[in-house]
């Protein structure tokens, strides 16, 4: 029977403490990202900039919400949110420390040891270390559970052997959690898997071949394990216990307002070029995704108040990745369509051609990093009761 | 939700389940005026949920209000029940006392010709027949309620054969008349508002009915529901249904904020144009995928479906198109600017 309560996006109002550190924020980022072109800002959460990291770190606003007795903040989640929707609005380039902020922090305060934590959540507070997480193999897509890239107990720690795909960030990256089969005789394929904790610049025989993508950028790779030696204490959290924890660290990545924000800037400048006196039919065209944007808004702000309450949204918020996706890859087209505009290259056009170039290039990846739109949906049916 | 909200739930859910069936919706669609139904409407105070406690009501706010108005979407009910509300809180920002009897809206601004009189033809005025009081907003800033003494009324309808009717005035003069800070197409913003809620309420109707009907409904030896194909349209009504809802509840809320004055400005009440513009651009996918699972049973007059599908074709249109709304949004947008659009989302 469906529960329409588990559809719901109770209405969150942050608390007004919160307004300072917005401002604070707002303010920091109009000088600070002054120094970028529109091109630049328009990557978001794939430009990559250790020094803006560091700046961000240096100001206390990465690892906020991690434990404070392990060099995080101690601060709550919904500021973490704040800075989270406001640098992405603003076309920060988040880059570096993303995926150490958003999920490996986060994974290893909840399951690492107190070692791993006094090593590893400092650098992440203090944006100096950066993540890549070593999920999907040639073979294991979609169909994570099935991974095969294996880590076999050896005297003095592991052994791993295989292939990690599509792996972002790990020719740059200092640490990688990587999901790997450590007990192939496991009676289910979801059984068997461990998480761990690899230092990728200490750790000989792991190769990482970067992946051209459509446009020529280089943001993701090939990375080969070849009887790389892992020591004992890299196993994060329970051996055997990697799918739940995977499934844990999954609900970081799909819950954020990433999952809206990645295009903010284009409708920003969509606007601009539009101008008051654009045609009402056009006005109309872009005030349907402004009402778009204000609705995911809200909804986003939902699953944080929910996550803040101690609350599962895992279905709201695989609604709004739905619902997102899909906004951030109708905003390309339209953005051409309105303004009329060829989209183009770097060296090419002006500002809102290689914007919206830029942007045309990114789209299609929108609906399949971090989970497909297809996985999405069947997630959605499973909450509606009829999976 | 708080409390109130709960039991405010509870009740008008309770009240238009049990007597909102197929057979009553009928004959209503006849032309029968369901007394009994309004009473009881009155009766529990779901009318008068913004009127204040001297005149006889709940005191709550527009909360509380898209509660009692998503309701009357989610069960098709076939009366003024959101009007009414809004009529009465309408009135007495003006200063006016509330008359009883049901007060019909008067969608377009009113205004007196040089005698002082009103004279006028009003199209779409939802339950005109039914009204013992019109109101409407003048473009000097008035609310004006007029009795039916001087106005007759030629019946139209909806797609949902709701009553559309046109109210014509004749040299009439309001029986009362109060100036508040209003703007002339104040209902106009405030019509749209509720039919976002009431969209938002069909539209978790639709997505109900979608769902129980494709996991009984066996082909193929499997139910329905179990074909990725359906579970797909499943999850897309569901999230077209959740952002309506959203939204619509987040302008609600807005007008408690934000008042009667804020009204008619673009980006003060930014709110209601994105619940509007949403809530009717999400009615082309509700409707269509609503009817794909159904199937023919879907397409008869026997199945509840067309009471709700009907409805959001019409509400869709009704107190502006999502066109409409996204020009007010386009407009508050570009007028801002891009770097303040954050801001403006945000606020
Ligand atoms: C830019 C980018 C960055 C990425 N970064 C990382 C990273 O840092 N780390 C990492 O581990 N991975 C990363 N990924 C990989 C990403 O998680 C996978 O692409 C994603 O999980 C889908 O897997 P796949 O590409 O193998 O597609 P497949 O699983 O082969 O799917 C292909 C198509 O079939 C559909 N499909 C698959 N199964 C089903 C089903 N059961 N029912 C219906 N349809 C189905 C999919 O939805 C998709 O449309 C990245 C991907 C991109 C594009």
């Amino acid at each position: 029977m469906l529960n329409l309560e588990s559809l719901r996006f109770p209405r969150y109002e942050l608390p007004a403490s919160l307004d300072a550190l917005r401002q604070e924020v707002r303010a920091f980022l109009d000088t600070a990202l002054t120094r970028y072109s529109p091109l630049v800002r328009s990557n978001t959460w794939d430009g990559f900039d250790p020094d803006f990291s560091r700046e961000l770190g240096a100001r206390g606003w990465l690892g906020m919400s991690l434990p404070k007795t392990y060099g995080g903040h101690g601060r709550s989640a919904l500021e973490r949110y704040v800075i989270v929707e406001e640098t992405l609005a603003a076309g920060a380039p988040v880059g570096f420390h993303w995926i150490a902020d958003r999920q490996s922090g986060p994974v290893v305060a909840r399951y690492g040891t107190q070692a791993q934590k006094e090593k590893i959540i400092p650098g992440i507070a203090a944006g100096e270390i950066c993540f890549c997480i070593g999920m999907s193999e040639p073979n294991s897509g979609s169909d994570l559970a099935s991974v095969r890239t294996r880590a076999d107990r050896v005297a003095d720690g592991w052994l791993v052997n295989g292939t990690k795909i599509w792996t972002t960030n790990a020719h740059r990256a200092d640490y990688m959690i990587a999901l790997l089969r450590t007990d192939s005789s496991a009676d289910s394929k979801h059984r068997g898997l461990s998480q761990f904790l690899i230092d990728l610049k200490a750790t000989p025989g792991i190769t990482a071949r970067p992946i051209k993508d459509l446009a020529g950028r280089g943001h993701f790779n090939e990375v080969s394990f070849q009887d790389a030696r892992l020591p004992a204490d890299a196993l994060l959290g329970q051996e055997g216990e990697g799918w739940k924890q995977v499934i844990a660290e999954l609900a970081f990545e799909r819950s954020g307002p990433e999952r809206y924000l990645s295009c903010f800037v284009l409708l920003s400048r969509l606007v601009d070029a539009l101008g008051p006196q654009a045609s009402p039919a056009a006005l109309a065209k872009v005030g349907a995704e402004v009402a778009w944007a204000v609705t995911l808004r809200n909804m986003s702000l939902s699953v944080a108040g929910m996550l803040n309450e101690g609350r599962d949204p895992g279905l709201q918020a695989s609604v709004v990745k739905d619902l997102g996706c899909q906004f951030e890859q109708r905003l390309p087209g339209l953005a051409q369509e309105l303004v009329g505009l060829e989209p183009m290259l770097a060296d090419n056009g002006n500002d809102y051609q290689q914007v919206l170039g830029n942007l045309m290039l990114l789209a299609p990846s929108f609906s399949l990093r971090g989970g497909t739109l297809e996985i999405l949906r069947g997630i959605i049916a499973r909450g509606l009761g009829v999976r | 939700m708080n409390e109130l909200q709960n039991i405010l739930e509870e009740s008008v859910s309770r009240l238009f389940a049990e007597r909102v069936d197929r057979a009553f919706l009928a004959r209503c669609e006849d032309g029968e005026w369901p007394a009994e139904l309004w009473s009881l409407a009155s009766e529990q105070g779901l009318t008068h949920v913004l009127a204040s406690e001297a005149a006889g009501g709940m005191n709550a706010g527009w909360a509380e209000a898209f509660i009692v108005v998503r309701a009357c979407g989610r069960y098709a009910v076939p009366l003024p029940v959101p009007e009414q509300l809004l009529a009465l809180w309408l009135v007495e920002r003006a200063g006016i006392s509330a008359p009883s009897g049901l007060i019909a809206l008067l969608p377009t601004v009113v205004d007196a010709a040089a005698t002082g009189h009103y004279t006028l033809d009003v199209p779409r005025v939802p339950w005109g027949r039914a009204a013992q009081f019109f109101v409407g907003v003048t473009s000097d800033q008035q609310i004006a309620l007029f009795d039916t003494q001087h106005a007759s009324v030629t019946p139209a309808q909806n797609l949902a054969r709701e009553p559309r009717d046109t109210v014509h005035l004749h040299a009439a003069s309001p029986v009362a008349l109060g100036a508040c800070a209003v703007n002339p197409h104040a209902i106009r913003w405030l019509g749209a508002l509720l039919r976002a809620g009431q969209i938002a309420g069909a539209a978790a109707a639709c997505l109900e009915l979608s769902v129980k009907y494709t996991s009984d409904r066996v082909q193929f030896g499997r139910p329905l529901s179990q074909f990725q194909a359906i579970q797909n349209h499943l999850a897309e009504i569901a999230g077209a249904m959740a952002s309506v809802d959203t939204m619509a509840r987040a302008a609600f809320l807005a007008l408690d904020a934000r008042g009667l004055a804020s009204l008619g400005d673009d980006s003060a009440s930014f709110e209601i144009a994105a619940a509007k513009c949403r809530a009717s651009d999400a009615v082309e996918l509700l409707t269509r995928l609503s009817h794909q699972v159904h199937g023919a049973i879907g397409f008869t007059y026997e199945y509840d479906l067309q009471f709700l599908t009907r409805r959001l074709w019409s509400w869709r249109a009704e107190f502006g198109t999502s066109g409409e709304w996204g020009e007010h949004l386009g407009r508050a947008a570009t007028a801002i600017g891009g770097d303040g659009l954050w801001a403006q989302v945000t606020r």
